[in-house]
């Protein structure tokens, strides 16, 4: 027997409160280790989910509304612009590549997005490259010869278990335009798992409104100058025209960024509370077993045990707990930080990874350990301190 | 020659504060020998100093005054931590209300305390407890925690605990006051008997005929304090 040993059967003599301690630990822990992974987590996926491209042009409104709802397929939609604005774009000598972009409705959840070839084509300055895992990509067809194919995201294809060659449709009404799966992407990591690509000929043939119209509508359009000199005139040349507005997705992300940081402020001061909370717990926890068990510790004493011996088990015992909480908080927090992650995925399209290991968890361990063994301090002093004749013979 | 003294207190007193600048003097003992190897039976009236003479001897209490020889040794005379580790080499104590620790089975209470002492080696803690356990009566009991144990089965495992380090002195308070007639009698009966054979010096406190019967010296805490015969007196 060592005091280790000593130490667990005591922890294990007062089982409830023992779990009870490292489990409020471990919600501690669990909601640091949550709230943490999420922030990174959301902060990277904008990060790794943002466009390769420089610049959105899309109609007026919020910038923010643009760039959420074009790139993170996030927030309402905004309202149409021409085709013939991305025509124009084409043809402008400053712009290197132009993609249009029409998003529209949903097949279970995941977004339409309507666009052509070049969203798809590996560049030496694209970060991003899609990789089919099966079948093909839909061509870029003619206005009036939609193909009504569809290529599908990783998670869109695994969400709605649609395979190669199965036609889709979501409400009666579109029963008359079926789209074909013809081909499925290798996860991006990006927003674009969760979509269902096709042609914009297919996008317009599919809606009523844009079968009608002369000018067909576009959502926006992604540029990329030939020169990074020329942005800022494109940006400001699309910002003073009356229908359009031009937006720098970096900027957006800058402010997305730093609304968060002040949520993560108040965020903090929350964990620093809780943890506070926890650590008054676990000393109640502690104190109220060493108040109860003085007798035991004088018939210790009696039988030998010096006074460093009856501290060490103490601190031991919360150490342990501190250990077996901080181990479950860890462990929880990672489930936790999954469960939102998807639920964030699946409410925003936002992919966020849950499983961020680094140098996070074992600084979140050391310091529980750390802070368990500190709340366990004063109930250590106090078995330290306890006078054995004194303590020996119960009050009667 | 006499024979040596196992325990010797010289002018031996203990007052405690009262808290408005007096102090209450409870033992005041002159002398007091326990020669190597007896039995001797202490007997007063309840807060006649009985158990704070047994925690004086024990080195679990200060003294006043005076001093205390265990083994030769100047028990007061050694720091606290060497004391600790000198009681539990050299002193068995038993407790009139068992002071088992509950989290743990009969074997470990034993062993618990091997683990303070380090006395006995390790390896062959368990196998040491569970024969001194056997050899009480409770070879079938080793796993059972206190509260499984009848108060009769307790109080061995407390005698096996006490003699646990093999210490050459056994202080037990009113070792058998808590249990009915016909298990004290058993209990003592063991208890008096191991000590016996291991040669013990044992300081018991009892005012059992049978623990009388067996002692080699019966000491009356009137006569031995002269604290307890003033407020007699009084």
């Amino acid at each position: 027997m060592t005091i280790l040993t000593i130490a667990l059967k005591y922890l294990r003599g007062r089982l409830v409160a023992s779990t009870l301690t490292a489990v409020s630990i471990a919600l501690g822990v669990s909601l640091v280790i949550a709230s943490v992974i999420l922030a990174r987590g959301i902060k990277e996926g904008f990060i790794s989910g943002a466009t390769d491209y420089n610049l959105v042009v899309g109609a007026k409104g919020s910038p923010m509304q643009l760039v959420l709802n074009v790139v993170f397929r996030m927030d309402l939609a905004t309202p149409n612009i021409e085709y013939t604005i991305y025509r124009d774009l084409q043809q402008d000598q400053r712009v290197g590549v132009a993609v249009p972009m029409a998003l529209g409705d949903a097949y279970h959840g995941f977004r339409y997005v309507a666009t052509n070839g070049a969203y798809f084509a590996t560049s030496p300055w694209r970060r991003k490259t899609f990789w089919l895992a099966a079948g093909r990509l839909f061509p870029d067809d003619p206005p009036n010869a939609p193909t009504y194919e569809a290529v599908l995201g990783a998670e869109a294809a695994a969400g709605t278990g649609l395979r190669i060659g199965d036609r889709f449709y979501e409400g009666e009404e579109m029963a008359d335009y079926p789209l074909t799966v013809v081909g499925i992407l290798r996860s991006t990591g990006s927003a674009d798992d969760r979509a269902i690509f096709f042609s914009l000929s297919s996008f317009w043939g599919m809606n009523e409104v844009a079968r009608k119209m002369v000018v067909k509508p576009l959502t926006a359009v992604l540029i990329r100058p030939k020169r990074m000199s020329d942005l800022p005139s494109l940006h400001r040349e699309h910002n003073v025209a009356p229908e359009t507005q031009a937006v720098l997705p970096s900027g957006v992300l800058l402010t997305i960024f730093n609304m968060m940081a002040v949520a993560e402020d108040v965020l903090t001061m929350i964990l620093a509370i809780v943890g506070v909370i926890v650590l008054l717990y676990v000393f109640v926890s502690m104190y109220s077993a060493t108040l109860e068990r003085r007798r035991e510790i004088a018939t210790m004493r009696a039988l030998g045990a010096r006074r460093a011996t009856v501290l060490a088990i103490v601190l031991v015992e919360s150490c342990t707990l501190a250990a077996v909480g901080g181990v479950g908080g860890i462990l929880g927090g990672h489930v936790a930080a999954y469960l939102a992650a998807s639920l964030l995925a699946t409410r925003s399209g936002l992919v966020t990874s849950p499983f961020l290991f680094g140098a996070l968890q074992p600084a979140v361990l050391a310091s529980v350990i750390l802070l368990g063994t500190f709340a366990g301090l004063l109930p250590a002093v106090l078995a330290y301190r306890t006078e054995v004749a004194e303590n020996l013979t119960p009050l009667s | 020659m006499s024979p040596r003294s196992a325990v010797a207190l010289r002018d031996v007193r203990k007052s405690f504060p009262l808290g408005d600048g007096r102090s209450l003097e409870v033992l005041d003992v002159d002398h007091l020998a326990l020669p190597a190897g007896s039995c001797t039976v202490l007997r007063g009236r309840s807060g006649s100093g009985k158990t704070t003479l047994l925690n004086l001897i024990a080195g679990v209490a200060l003294p006043s005054a005076g001093t205390i020889r265990v083994d030769d040794t100047d028990v007061f005379a050694l720091s606290e931590a060497r004391r600790d580790r000198f009681r539990a080499e050299h002193v068995g104590y038993v407790f009139q209300t068992f002071n088992l620790l509950s989290a743990f089975s009969a074997l470990e209470n034993v062993m618990l305390a091997m683990v303070f002492a380090d006395a006995v080696p390790k390896r062959l803690q368990r196998r040491s407890a569970a024969e001194l356990l056997a050899r009480l009566g409770l070879a079938e009991r080793l796993a059972h925690k206190p509260q499984q144990l009848s108060r009769g089965e307790q109080q061995r495992v407390a005698i096996a605990r006490a003699l646990a380090n093999g210490p050459p002195l056994i202080l037990a308070d009113e070792p058998c006051a808590s249990l009915d007639v016909r298990t004290a009698g058993e209990v003592l009966a063991t208890f008096l008997a191991v000590c016996r054979e291991e040669e013990k010096t044992l300081l018991l406190v009892s005012h059992d005929e049978a623990a009388l019967a067996a002692a080699n010296q019966v000491f009356e805490m009137t006569e031995l304090n002269r604290a307890e015969a003033d407020r007699s007196t009084a």
